[in-house]
């Protein structure tokens, strides 16, 4: 194994790290951008996913040269196998650990998307939702392990970038489109609004025997299931 | 520079199950494809030359953009 000890791997290591984080923090709030349905008036919807998936591509490439510098500088005890294998590092035992499973994570959302033709859209969904948690454990892995992390501006970047994911997931899930709620294009009726059940409101004039009325025990155009699928 | 087809056609398919109306192929081929009023793809059924190149090129964007891969090109070869 390559073992060399400089303080420029660390410097690097640091510094990629730091970046990484940035550019993770910034491609999963795209990727909220894209699912919310942003853009389409001054800037498209497709040129904010393109930048999802470049930047993605980048934030890996970083993501790579901070594992790189870290297991290549022998003054940590960070093997190769830590970096993917929680807990076998010496140094920093649980930090490090959540880092290769932040690492572990991204690489599985990575090899999704690539695989995303082959595979179905289901699983490719699946393994989607698992880059929160995977930016969440690389950020708690940021404060935990950073040597800088601590005090002044790296803390500062964490906590923007904590904040930035946080409101995205919150995003997420408060502004998610309503596609449950029946407004597809195969069922367009789905969009009229709902007939009131209410007893009290329901007009109880005669009634002929036989004839559907708006107003019977069964409504004339039942709001389709919840589906448990949001969107 | 390829070979430059001469016969046949392509027309840009949307498979509706995969599709969620995000609405990119839209944008990436407003030639071939506009949106009905909830969002979702309306393509053009007639097939399009492959001599049309910038057409051939906007639908494989629209391809390689569809967030949920639901669309796909079909080669049809001529009648004649």
């Amino acid at each position: 194994m390559l073992a060399i000890t400089t303080p420029y791997l660390w410097y690097t290591s640091r510094a990629t790290g730091m970046v990484a984080m940035i550019l993770f923090t910034l491609v999963v709030t795209l990727g909220t951008f894209v699912a919310n349905r942003i853009g389409g008036t001054i800037v498209g919807r497709f040129e904010i996913n393109e930048l999802h998936r470049s930047l993605s591509i980048v934030a890996i490439v970083f993501l790579g040269l901070h594992i790189l510098t870290t297991v290549v500088d022998s003054y940590v005890s960070t093997g190769l196998i830590s970096a993917f294998i929680p807990m076998t590092s010496s140094y920093k035992r649980v930090p490090v650990a959540l880092g290769a499973v932040a690492f572990d994570l991204i690489l599985a959302v990575w090899v999704s998307s690539l695989l995303k033709l082959r595979i179905k859209n289901q699983t490719w969904r699946f393994i989607h939702w698992f880059s929160w948690l995977g930016v969440t454990t690389s950020l708690v892995h940021g404060f935990l392990t950073g040597s800088d992390a601590r005090h002044g501006f790296g803390l500062i970047l964490v906590g923007l970038c904590t904040l930035a994911v946080v409101s995205a997931a919150l995003w997420r899930f408060l502004g998610r489109p309503a596609r449950a709620a029946g407004r597809t294009a195969l069922s367009p009726l789905a969009a009229a609004p709902a007939p009131r059940l209410n007893p009290k409101l329901t007009p109880s004039g005669p009634r002929r025997p036989g004839v559907p009325t708006s107003s019977g025990p069964f409504p004339r155009n039942p709001r389709p299931p919840q589906s448990k699928a949001r969107r | 520079m390829g070979v430059r087809r001469k016969s046949g056609g392509f027309v840009l398919k949307v498979n509706p199950i995969l599709c969620d109306g995000y609405g990119h192929c839209a944008e990436l081929a407003p030639d071939l494809v506009r949106t009905d009023e909830w969002g979702y793809p309306i393509v053009v059924a007639v097939p399009v030359p492959l001599s049309n190149l910038g057409a051939l090129a906007s639908a494989r964007y629209a391809v390689r953009g569809c967030p949920r891969k639901a669309m796909h090109i079909e080669r049809v070869a001529d009648e004649s």
